[in-house]
């Protein structure tokens, strides 16, 4: 068996010349037909997923913010309803009052006036009364000087006259 | 291994063709299997090209490790030729071995010192350029003398350390490989006639498969060291 023997070999020079150049070709091809286009490929994919996930946090935040405004809306719509029912139930009250106080005087003036009227139909019936107790006197008298009566008589006769007048009157 | 290398002169320099038809084999391989992974590229990555992303990452993340970040973009392209070079070199000869007339053709490039010596020069001359890129001749020249000036021979024996351990690794770790396959392989299965061919075959299948993995972690181990030294040059200090 014959190994090649290390020292005393020929030194091949041009063995290193050979791979220096090589290695610069193969190197130089690699960086042209593979290299290149995949390591464009992955800093536009590094790109591209950068950008995907800053889009996303852009968008969260905007959900975020966009349902945090909706909260404060409907909490609005809350106190908003809320002021409604409230300024309904004021001017309810108010309107009740105003209404009652309505009734209340409108109530008063008519008894008022029913009173007047009542008071003054008394007052003519009481006059017309004495009209027609004076005439009744005198149809009396009259009648009297005719014919005498006892005192007796003639009070019976004038109280029966003034009770069949007007019961609701007299007392 | 018996067989001899095939050595022309040319220009007055000594070629060894089994070492060039062997490289030009596996750079012509790995320029092959880059070119089929990334026909189509595309941004949700296909199966091919996945398989090379995953190559990317690795030798990227082989540069990471080693590199201050704002260097890694600049180095990740050599460290990729570099490993898949240095690897398809370690495992030509498992599978293929070309010999014509007693002359060896095609072997692993790498069971050779002359070609790691080269590849280690490729990654050392790389380092003293970007150093003097970097610091300019002269801080250069006094990286030699940091942190104090009586280090300066240590530092330049240092520089001749690197270069032996990293070229002299994967030369013996490959070389041990293919002695011993040829071994097995050459000798032993004609040591007793049919009988040794018998059991020599399942020897040489768990050997070569020990070599892919030696193949695999001495091109790791390569790529990682040459990215130490290169950023060792590089590092403030």
């Amino acid at each position: 068996m014959h190994f090649q023997p290390i020292i005393g070999m020929s030194l091949e020079i041009g063995d290193m010349l050979y791979y220096l150049v090589l290695f610069a070709v193969l190197m130089l091809l690699v960086a042209k037909f593979a290299w290149g286009p995949v390591m464009d490929m992955m800093e536009k994919r590094r790109q591209k997923i950068s950008d995907d996930l800053d889009n996303a946090e852009k968008s969260r935040t905007e959900a975020a913010q966009m349902a945090q405004e909706r909260e404060e809306a409907l909490k609005n719509s809350k106190a908003d309803a809320v002021e409604i029912i409230a300024t309904a139930k004021t001017n309810g009250e108010t309107q009740k009052n105003l209404i009652l106080a309505d009734a209340n005087t409108a109530a008063k003036d008519i008894k008022q006036k029913a009173d007047l009227a009542a008071e003054k139909a008394k007052q003519d019936a009481l006059a017309s009364a004495q009209t027609q107790v004076a005439d009744l006197s005198v149809a009396i008298a009259e009648k009297l000087i005719q014919k005498e009566l006892t005192t007796a008589d003639q009070t019976n006769l004038i109280d029966s006259f003034i009770k069949g007048l007007d019961p609701n009157e007299t007392k | 291994m018996g067989e001899k290398p095939v050595v022309v002169q040319f220009f007055g320099l000594n070629f060894n063709l089994t070492n060039c038809i062997a490289g030009l084999v596996a750079a012509t391989l790995v320029f092959i299997f880059v070119f089929v992974l990334s026909r189509k590229v595309e941004m949700k990555p296909n199966k091919k090209q996945n398989v090379l992303e995953y190559f990317i990452d690795f030798t990227n993340n082989i540069v990471k490790a080693n590199m201050p970040s704002k260097y890694v973009s600049k180095f990740s392209l050599f460290a990729f030729t570099m490993f898949l070079f240095v690897f398809m070199n370690n495992q030509l000869g498992l599978f293929l071995e070309v010999i014509i007339d007693d002359h060896i053709v095609v072997k692993s490039p790498t069971a050779s010192p002359v070609i790691t010596m080269t590849l280690a020069s490729i990654t050392l001359l790389m380092s003293y350029a970007y150093s003097m890129k970097k610091r300019g001749f002269k801080g250069y020249l006094k990286s030699y003398m940091e942190p104090v000036s009586f280090l300066l021979p240590i530092n330049i024996i240092e520089e001749f350390t690197n270069f032996l351990t990293l070229s002299l690794r994967l030369y013996g770790n490959i070389y041990a490989g293919e002695v011993l396959l040829t071994l097995i392989g050459g000798r032993l299965a004609k040591a007793q006639g049919f009988l040794s061919v018998i059991y020599s075959a399942p020897l040489t299948m768990i050997w070569q498969g020990f070599s892919v993995f030696i193949g695999s972690i001495q091109a790791y181990v390569f790529v990682t060291l040459s990215m130490v030294y290169i950023s060792h040059k590089l590092s403030e200090e």
